[in-house]
């Protein structure tokens, strides 16, 4: 086991060094740089660009850029004058992560559940209302989702407040209109590895031992059918917890979401740069819990590697 | 092994709970509408980008610094009044203005505020070592642009701190709109030198690493929203009605108008697809910004360097019709280059100088388009229009990629010509396409910073670093130079006016529109000032009537 996560980690580290590598040199090669504006005369634009060090070798400026990330150091912006990345990462991630938990808990445990009593009810009534709020939730984009919510309850019913996140009220609109997705996603996966698991040997075991249908529903058949629904989480909850760019913007939620958009256009490298490596840890650290807790739940994983 | 799954999830479920249970991250904050008194509250759909006031670069960090800071003199909507300077002296030609600061001025934290505060922050501003991307509105100072530059030391500039209330100001050109630029541009507000070097890059980086000399002080800056209140030390306070400001950067305009609509703003920007729907319930005010496409008249494309053909394009214009198709009607088409809100001899300068008698007919002229593409044909030997190949340049937001498909339409229709169409970024339009003369033509904008048509004409001296056209004309030149030292006012104007008729005859840009703003303001507030240089939005004197 212990091998095992050792080379997840060595893994994992190599990732992230090839991705900052590659996004390092290639934001370079966008069109423009930072400074680029209607008014931004050529000698106030070189000073500028002497001030950030852009006028230093890029190989020079790629070891610096290295060496203050092993500190923890993702520079300042270019855009957001005197601001550090590190401090709009620290003022929004905790927006964005808020969100993303109450969205996940949100989509985790009624997805489970609505694909749970489809496999159940395969084919009944029940198994077709749960497909018609998948269908929902997969074919109906989230800002759609965002701006419907809104809509009924923050403007028409006054259920809500419209946007902003002040308190537990505030959450509620956006928190549910991320979760549709995910939700529909982890219902119909819940709903096909039940069925999946519904036809192996051991359910037959335990039926002809004479369990009742309660003890194979839960000791049996969910512990092996939410396996593949774990994979899935690794990835949807970096995705989730980093910021939304769309639920964010409609709620004005002052996440994390945007920086990954508006620091592209601006070319703000730092930005881009530090978007993307925290993301990116983000994603590997989430890929590395799955990974671990795969072969924790699983022994098949482990005994496979060695 | 049952255990340890059952473990994994547990904590997974009380990690979750834990963060759903307890607050959300800005929980317990006020909704600016409790018993705070009179509370403003307005949102923008831009970051502002620094709250440091010698680097501010947007509309939104100025109308920022204009709340927090006061400069020598206060611009409320082009009324010139008093501010930290209880009064000056001019000097006859024009060049030397002493200022003589009030005794009783304090910054927020109740220092004095001196006449050193302005030389430290002038000088800082065209410091090369600052890299203000403003540093260019310093230019007016005796030697800001050599300093800026890095030709000369920032010592040899224009400013000078006399005594603690007397402050000596050398200009490098008679420049009518001096009082005017100082009261609404936040770069030329006092600094702290001893704020500025305690927190040196970190300086105005939160509300609370800077202190203020404006009518308000900023109390936060964090979770997107800004908030302002009433300063006691103010020298003015009495003058001052709010007690707090709420700004609020929310991204999406629609999320915006739904805010307004369900009582949480004051104040909001109609977005330019609903302004059908509000045209009964919004006001509207002129930003100041006007909208043109650029002419590359040293392009490889030898049609462009011909004046009958950059004539045609304009006559063959019908900008009503474009207006109306292009932008529904909520600009203003427009046929010149001076934004006509401007002051201009006691009145504006589209009072003072009419128009439509010396630029091109707002319906357009199709007889006149085709008699000057005919000689421009003629002149450069081309024998069908369909052989005229012309591109038009763009950056990728979807208003202007509608703008250049109606000037297509209409170029194509009335010249018979045809009308390519290349799309790029907005930093690769302002990076590389326009300062590179990379293009043909060009759909650019532009705003100005101070009260003065020299802004606009600039962009067509031969020797401006916006000359984006590579337009030259000596005539222009000359009127643009003379201007620049004619201590006559209104003959300087004239002489101004003179050029944006010469710009105007050689067709060296075409015209498009002047933009307009619509806006919705609660019935209860009052006294918002709108304004088209620098800022539009000034809420120092707003009032809102308790409900």
């Amino acid at each position: 086991m212990f091998k095992y996560v050792v080379k997840r980690v060595i893994a994992a580290i190599i990732t992230l060094w090839a991705l900052v590598t590659i996004v390092f040199f290639l934001v370079r090669l966008m069109p423009g740089d930072p400074f680029t504006s209607a008014k931004l005369t050529k000698e106030v634009a070189a000073n500028m660009r002497s001030y950030y060090g852009f006028d230093k070798p890029l190989i020079q400026q790629y070891f610096t850029y290295l060496a203050n990330l092993l500190h923890g150091n993702f520079g300042y912006s270019m855009k957001y004058t005197n601001k550090t990345v590190n401090y709009i990462i620290g003022q929004t991630f905790p927006y964005s992560a808020d969100l993303g938990i109450r969205a996940l808990v949100m989509a985790v445990s009624f997805g489970l559940v609505l694909g749970i009593i489809a496999a159940r009810n395969r084919g009944k009534k029940l198994d077709f209302f749960c497909v018609i709020i998948a269908i929902i939730g997969t074919s109906i984009p989230d800002f759609i989702m965002g701006a419907i919510l809104q809509y009924f309850f923050g403007i028409k019913w006054g259920l809500f407040p419209v946007a902003k996140y002040l308190g537990f009220r505030y959450t509620i609109l956006p928190a549910t209109a991320l979760a549709f997705y995910t939700l529909a996603s982890v219902s119909r996966i819940m709903r096909s590895s039940m069925l999946e698991v519904t036809s192996q040997d051991y359910i037959k075991t335990a039926r002809s031992k004479g369990l009742s249908e309660f003890r194979i529903t839960f000791k049996h058949q969910i512990r092996n059918a939410i396996m593949p629904v774990m994979t899935i989480l690794g990835p949807t909850v970096a995705a989730v917890l980093t910021g939304t760019f769309v639920i964010e913007s409609i709620f004005a939620i002052p996440g994390m979401g945007k920086y990954y958009v508006s620091s592209v256009n601006e070319n703000d490298y730092a930005m881009i740069l530090g978007m993307t490596v925290f993301y990116g840890f983000f994603l590997v650290l989430c890929n590395l819990i799955v990974d671990i807790m795969y072969g924790v739940a699983d022994p098949r994983v482990r005994i496979g590697k060695r | 092994m049952k255990k340890r799954v059952l473990a994994a999830f547990l904590s997974m479920a009380m990690v979750a709970g834990l963060a759903t249970g307890c607050g959300t991250p800005g929980g317990g904050k006020s909704d600016g509408d409790s018993a705070d008194g009179k509370v403003f509250r307005y949102a923008v759909n831009t970051l502002p980008t620094t709250l440091d006031p010698t680097k501010g670069q947007s509309i939104g960090d100025n109308e920022i610094q204009h709340a927090v800071t006061e400069g020598l003199t206060r611009n409320t909507a082009g009324d010139v009044k008093p501010g930290i300077a209880e009064s000056w002296d001019e000097s006859e030609d024009g060049l030397t203005y002493t200022f003589h600061l009030r005794k009783d001025a304090k910054w927020s934290d109740g220092e004095p505020i001196t006449a050193a505060d302005f030389e430290y922050s002038w000088k800082r501003l065209v410091n090369p070592e600052t890299a203000s991307p403003y540093a260019f509105i310093g230019d007016c100072l005796k030697n800001g642009q050599a300093i800026e530059q890095g030709k000369m030391d920032v010592e040899e500039l224009g400013v000078k701190a006399v005594d603690d209330t007397t402050l000596e100001v050398t200009l490098e050109h008679p420049t009518s709109y001096f009082l005017s630029l100082i009261g609404s541009s936040g770069q030329f507000a006092p600094l702290r030198q001893d704020i500025v070097e305690k927190y040196g890059t970190d300086f105005a980086a939160t509300s609370e690493k800077n202190v203020y000399s404006g009518p308000f002080v900023m109390t936060s800056s964090e979770d997107n929203v800004w908030t302002f209140a009433k300063n006691d030390n103010y020298w003015d306070k009495d003058s001052i009605n709010l007690d707090k400001c709420e700004l609020n950067y929310v991204e999406n305009t629609d999320t915006q108008l739904s805010m307004y609509e369900a009582g949480d703003l004051d104040y909001v920007q109609v977005p330019t697809a609903y302004v059908s729907d509000y045209k009964d319930k919004a006001d509207v005010f002129a930003n100041g910004n006007v909208d043109f496409c650029y002419i590359n008249s040293k392009s490889d494309n030898p049609v462009l360097g011909n004046k009958n053909f950059r004539l045609a394009l304009n006559y063959a214009l019908n900008r009503n019709d474009y207006n109306k198709l292009a932008n529904a009607d909520t600009y203003t088409a427009f046929n010149g280059l001076v934004f006509p809100g401007l002051q201009a001899k006691g009145t504006t300068y589209g009072e003072a100088y009419d128009l439509n008698s010396y630029s091109y007919p707002l319906d357009g002229d199709q007889d006149k388009a085709t008699e000057y593409l005919n000689a421009a044909m003629q002149e450069l030997g081309i024998a069908n229009a369909s052989d005229i190949t012309v591109e038009v340049v763009t950056t990728d937001a979807d208003s202007s990629k509608r703008i250049v498909e109606t000037l297509q339409e209409q170029w194509q229709n009335a010249l018979g010509i045809n009308v390519k169409i290349r799309q790029v970024t907005y930093a690769d339009i302002y990076g590389k396409v326009f300062p590179e003369h990379d293009y043909e033509i060009g759909y650019g904008g532009w705003g100005s910073d101070y009260d003065d048509p020299y802004s606009y004409l600039e962009l067509f001296k031969s020797d401006s670093s916006y000359n984006y056209s590579q337009y030259e004309n000596p005539e222009v030149d000359q009127l643009l130079i003379a201007s620049q030292d004619e201590p006559d006012t209104d003959k300087r104007m004239d002489e101004l006016n003179q050029a944006e008729q010469d710009i105007l005859a050689d067709g060296a840009f075409v015209p498009l529109q002047a933009r307009n703003v619509y806006y919705m303001l609660d019935d209860d507030t009052t006294g918002i000032n709108f304004y088209y240089c620098s800022l539009n939005i000034d809420w120092v004197y707003a009032d809102v009537n308790a409900k």
